[in-house]
């Protein structure tokens, strides 16, 4: 795929490094030379200098043959005239916006074709707003990502040393539950991915991926995992774009929240836009601060500031204050990979690879909805839909046992007319079911790709 | 439904000069537009041969695409074809860059009549004598007679 992003910033960045490993054909554009010069030394991509909406830049950029615009700026202004621009004078098919302002995303009516024509808006502090709380609501995950708009989920959980899932075979463990279905996607032990079979048995410190219909997912952990205490009290450090709309969140679910700014100006404000937040000025690193605000009754300690620093320190010291469990946002590959291998923080979340699957879904061939990045990019999760019959395409009226899957790849689930379907090997699969899929190896990914794309004679 | 139904020589471009499939699709949509009595509008066919394209390749392999889609308001089927200067990477199965291009819109309500007309297409572009040949028209009448001739010998071949 052709691909322009606009921006070179943190997301432009990140996009550009993760799309350019999948043979696509990336332009970057953005005013500032050094930077573009810094990205163009790393990666194998073209660089543009220039203001992102202008049509000569976008022009230069290749956007006469671009598949997708991807705009990525700071300014949602400058996203939402480059996509305009683009639509206008080269009709580009895919035009993505990273739009922030809330005032914009209340009204989606300006984002239509003879409006504002952007296809799609993402938002990031969105999106991991929403994947923190997500961790929130279930303390005994590692991970929930959702599927058919949050009618599957697909859970990471850790066995750990005696407890229920431990010494016992799959079938075992999944197969009491009465009119519950789930199924177990993937396991890893350590950094190996095994792929599961009813008689695999699991072992302490596995990572467990599985996937269950929504409202399933709190019988099958319980099932699975002694369940940890739900989450009753919050603390959050950072009172940025995540850090507001999480408390938000939080607050209609009725947590008791509290959240630490350190600038006096920003605190007041979110002070005033939050109610039952209990907004606080200070350094979330401060031990004073957090001990005399309860630190060790804190079921969850969230770092979410703009400082990767920052966020460690002041996620390590709650831990070791006393918070029953702590996350922390990193942004940087290489801490997140120091402190999962050895800090004591319960969770780290990198925002790029919460975010980077939005992006992801859009530039898979086919007709694919939505895909999340997993296990630092190696393995992915896909819900792509099926189409056409069983002679234009190769799953629809086949069943899973007779579908040629690439090697580590498994089908968890389908939705089908907002139906939830555990699959099992005899499951057939039908026109227009979203089919969900856990690959252990992203590489093999064309090979998903081909398998859901309907033959040509399919009209 | 016959070829010469379908096909008018105006539809038809040589040597057509494209950098990419982008590029591609909006220019086989322009000279499908290019008729004034088929009341096609170029960008509502641009997104409905896109949409189409997304779901899975049209190209058929040995360097040929045959892009098609479903249009609102269309009465009857047309198409447009059109042999490329540069050959243009499309996804083909067997990974070969195409350089010759039948495009076909249909009515919403498509038809049996239409899945087979696509088949025959399908049939007509597995002739790699008749691509040659069309590869080397030089002008749009001779790829049109080509095309049209074509249309027999396919029927008498299925038949």
């Amino acid at each position: 795929m052709k691909i322009i992003v606009l921006g070179a910033g943190q997301v432009g960045t990140s996009v550009a490094e993760n799309l350019v490993t999948e043979n696509n054909d990336i332009t970057v554009v953005d005013i500032d030379t050094t930077r573009l010069q810094e990205l163009q030394d790393r990666l194998d991509i073209r660089t543009v200098a220039g203001s992102a909406s202008h049509p000569d830049t976008l022009r230069q950029a290749g956007a006469e043959d671009a598949d997708m615009i991807l705009a990525v700026t700071n300014s949602d202004e400058a996203n939402m005239t480059a996509c305009q621009v683009a639509y206008t004078l080269f009709h580009t098919p895919t035009k993505i916006a990273r739009i922030r302002a809330a005032e914009y995303l209340s009204h989606p009516e300006i984002f239509a074709q003879d409006a504002i024509p952007v296809d799609v808006i993402i938002s990031p502090e969105e999106i991991v707003a929403g994947y923190i709380e997500r961790l929130i609501e279930f303390p005994s995950a590692l991970q929930v990502l959702d599927f058919a708009g949050g009618l599957v989920e697909l859970v990471a959980i850790k066995a750990y040393y005696g407890g229920p899932m431990v010494g016992h075979e799959l079938s075992e463990l999944t197969g009491h539950l009465r009119g519950i279905d789930s199924r177990v996607a993937a396991i890893y032990r350590g950094d190996r991915p095994i792929l599961p079979e009813g008689s695999t048995v699991i072992e302490a410190d596995d990572e467990v991926f599985f996937i269950a219909a929504k409202q399933h997912i709190g019988a099958v952990m319980r099932e699975l995992r002694k369940l940890d205490q739900p989450v009753k009290r919050v603390m959050l450090a950072g009172g940025g774009n995540i850090g507001r709309r999480l408390a938000a969140a939080l607050e209609e679910r009725n947590y008791l929240t509290k959240l630490i700014e350190a600038d006096a100006a920003r605190a007041r404000r979110v002070a005033a836009e939050l109610n039952k937040t209990i907004v606080l000025l200070g350094n979330a690193a401060d031990e004073e601060l957090l001990q005399k605000e309860g630190i060790e009754d804190t079921d969850t300690f969230c770092a979410v500031t703009n400082d990767d620093e920052a966020n460690i320190l002041s996620a390590m010291l709650a831990k070791r204050l006393g918070a029953r469990k702590v996350m922390s946002l990193i942004k940087s590959p290489a801490y997140v990979d120091l402190v999962q291998s050895g800090a004591n923080i319960d969770i780290a979340i990198s925002p790029q690879q919460a975010t980077i699957g939005s992006l992801l879904a859009h530039v898979r061939r086919g007709d694919v909805v939505a895909v999340h990045s997993l296990r630092r990019g190696a393995a992915e999760a896909i819900e792509a839909v099926a189409h056409g019959d069983a002679s234009s395409s190769r799953v629809v009226g086949r069943a899973i046992q007779d579908i040629k899957l690439p090697p580590g790849t498994t089908i968890g689930a389908l939705v089908r007319d907002k139906n939830v379907i555990i699959c099992h090997h005899d499951t057939v699969i039908h026109s227009n079911d979203h089919v969900i899929l856990f690959l252990v190896d992203k590489r093999h990914i064309p090979e998903v790709e081909r398998l859901f794309q309907v033959d040509f004679k399919f009209v | 439904m016959r070829l010469h139904d379908i096909l008018t020589p105006r539809r038809i471009a040589i040597r057509l000069r494209v950098s990419s499939k982008k590029r591609l699709l909006e220019e086989i949509c322009t000279l499908l537009a290019h008729d004034p009595t088929s009341a096609v509008d170029s960008a509502t066919a641009f997104q409905s041969l896109l949409e189409r394209e997304r779901l899975g390749t049209t190209a058929i392999g040995h360097g040929v695409a045959l892009p098609h889609g479903r249009l609102k308001g269309l009465q009857t089927a047309i198409g447009a074809f059109a042999t490329l200067a540069e050959e243009i990477d499309c996804d083909a199965a067997d990974g070969k860059p195409i350089k010759l291009v039948f495009a076909l819109l249909v009515p919403e309500d498509a038809s049996e009549e239409h899945l087979q007309l696509l088949a025959q297409l399908a049939t007509i572009f597995n002739d790699r004598e008749l691509c040659d040949q069309l590869s080397r028209a030089v002008s749009q009448d001779a790829a049109y007679r080509l095309l049209v001739s074509q249309r027999g010998a396919a029927e008498r071949k299925v038949s």
